[in-house]
């Protein structure tokens, strides 16, 4: 195995398939139907709208508004409180849920653009990075 | 097709059970409802259990302790909504002329198995990301705050209202009712939602004997109560931004049920519906038809739905006051539709209520609005 393949799993997706990564950059990757254009995020194997499974997979925009949001104070174990989560409203008609990065708690608004991040959400039992996606203030 | 009609109820103290196990839990319920019924148990034909967390063959084991093993049985799991699909199983299978006398009943020991918040389950890509139960609906609330301008003390009035009814019901997790104040005061949970916004976590366990029109005409079973639909749903895959204030799933549920019972949403006199948040509650009753979309938080402000108000709503204390065992929850929901329309509902009975609705709601998954929903009409 090459250094170059090694330092390429020192990252590792934390779900397989959402997402293209690399170090600075990456976007999120929906499901477009081929038959009635709707867009999904994650992509799915069948189109809910029209049954087709012709379904291909392409990036989304990285810019998007808050739909609603909220600040989780008790959650599950593996999470450190309190944080921000946001569905996120993306142009191709795609919502997706995010935790907000590199913004006050008290500085969500309903409507407020943003744009996806991807950061380290942990590391796995190997000490590989793990990376995830999150949402940032973004200018309008 | 053969009429169905509920012959029997029972249940448990709903609350926290530390030295009693689910199974025994569920066997006081069952034992409730065969006295409540007043028949011999050897005429109940099957039997259907709803539980969630209660494991392998939970039914069977509660069978085996009231002394039933033996029939058929099936153990049904549709998340908050199991109890009530359990008794649509048994409705169903009445209605289809295979069995005359059925068992349902649903089971929890909540605190054995979970602490803090619930989450749509551990394989799920939104509670990968940090999606809490609580956290849905506290978007759900802040969203119905910013279309229609709710307000937080209009949600905490829900709960005070819940609590108050629930301080009337022996059966009922919260004995003491909690000031507008207390409510407001309570820790944050998931912003807007603090913890008097949600349901306790609770053990518990209820149980109903479903019957024929001829078993009931047989048995003479004089405080029988009709089922005049019970209806299930599950939630579709939410193609595009769609509204999280008005629940397709829950309206698209109880048009099938209003149409198999042949009423409206104007002709039901109260209703139990799946208040896991006070903000639940408003978007039920909105969904249901019962209150116009956008003004039941100001309507809960003017006791519209108070136990003698226009159309009571949650008399029982719902899931925030009598607690929410998950796979009892359903179940507890028709044993108070049929106490109510039987005039047994104690210090909490709504004067001349002849029809009732009651609506649960159950698991979250990622891109589906909600997993299962049923509505229950009952009618005296």
């Amino acid at each position: 195995m090459s250094n170059a393949n090694i330092a390429s799993q020192a990252y590792v997706p934390f779900r397989p398939g959402l997402f293209r990564f690399e170090e600075g950059t990456g976007e999120l990757l929906g499901g477009r139907c081929r038959s009635c254009g709707a867009w999904y995020f994650p992509s799915r194997p069948v189109c809910a709208k029209c049954l087709s499974q012709e379904i291909e997979i392409l990036p989304l925009s990285k810019q998007g508004t808050v739909y609603t949001y909220t600040v989780i104070y008790q959650s599950t174990p593996e999470f450190q409180v309190p944080y921000i989560l946001a569905y996120v409203d993306l142009p191709e008609g795609v919502r997706v849920l995010a935790q907000l990065t590199q913004c006050p708690l008290e500085g969500v608004r309903i409507g407020m653009p943003v744009e996806v991040v991807f950061e380290e959400v942990g590391r796995d039992q190997e000490g590989r990075t793990v990376v995830g996606y999150r949402f940032r203030p973004a200018p309008p | 097709m053969e009429d169905v009609y509920v012959i029997g109820v029972g249940m448990t103290k709903f609350g926290k059970h530390p030295d009693r196990m689910a199974v025994d839990l569920g066997a006081e319920a069952v034992l409730e409802a065969i006295r409540d019924a007043d028949i011999d148990p050897r005429r109940i034909e099957a039997a259907y259990c709803g539980h969630v967390y209660g494991g392998m063959v939970t039914g069977q084991k509660v069978l085996a302790q009231v002394g039933l093993a033996g029939i058929p049985l099936a153990n049904v799991e549709n998340a908050c909504s199991s109890g009530a699909t359990a008794i649509r199983e048994g409705y169903l299978a009445i209605r289809a002329r295979e069995y005359d006398v059925v068992l349902a009943f649903g089971l929890e020991h909540l605190t054995t198995r979970f602490r803090g918040a619930l989450t749509p389950g551990e394989d799920d890509l939104e509670a990968a990301v940090g999606l809490t139960m609580p956290g849905i609906y506290a978007m759900r609330a802040r969203r119905h705050m910013e279309e229609f301008g709710t307000t937080r003390e209009e949600l905490a009035l829900i709960s005070v209202k819940n609590k108050r009814n629930a301080s009337l019901n022996p059966y009922a997790q919260f004995q003491k009712p909690v000031t507008l104040e207390e409510v407001l005061n309570s820790r944050l949970i998931a912003d807007p939602l603090r913890l008097y916004d949600c349901s306790p976590v609770s053990d518990g366990a209820a149980a109903v004997i479903l019957a024929s029109g001829w078993a009931v005409a047989k048995l003479s079973a004089r405080r029988a109560v009709r089922i005049a639909a019970a209806a299930l749903r599950t939630g579709t895959v939410e193609v595009g931004p769609v509204s999280m204030t008005f629940e397709e799933l829950t309206h698209r549920t109880a048009q099938d049920a209003y149409e198999r019972a042949g009423i409206g949403p104007e002709d039901v006199d109260f209703a139990e519906v799946h208040d896991c948040f006070s903000i639940a509650e408003v978007l039920r009753v909105e969904g249901l038809g019962l209150y116009p979309v956008g003004e039941y938080p100001k309507r809960v402000a003017r006791g519209e739905a108070e136990i003698n108000g226009r159309l009571p709503i949650n008399p029982s204390g719902g899931l925030l006051g009598k607690g929410h065992p998950l796979g009892a929850t359903g179940v507890a929901q028709v044993v108070e539709l049929a106490r109510q329309l039987r005039g047994e509902a104690g210090d909490r009975q709504i004067q001349r209520a002849k029809v009732g609705l009651a609506h649960c709601r159950g698991g979250k998954a990622s891109g589906i609005e909600g997993a299962a929903c049923t509505v229950i009409i009952m009618t005296r």
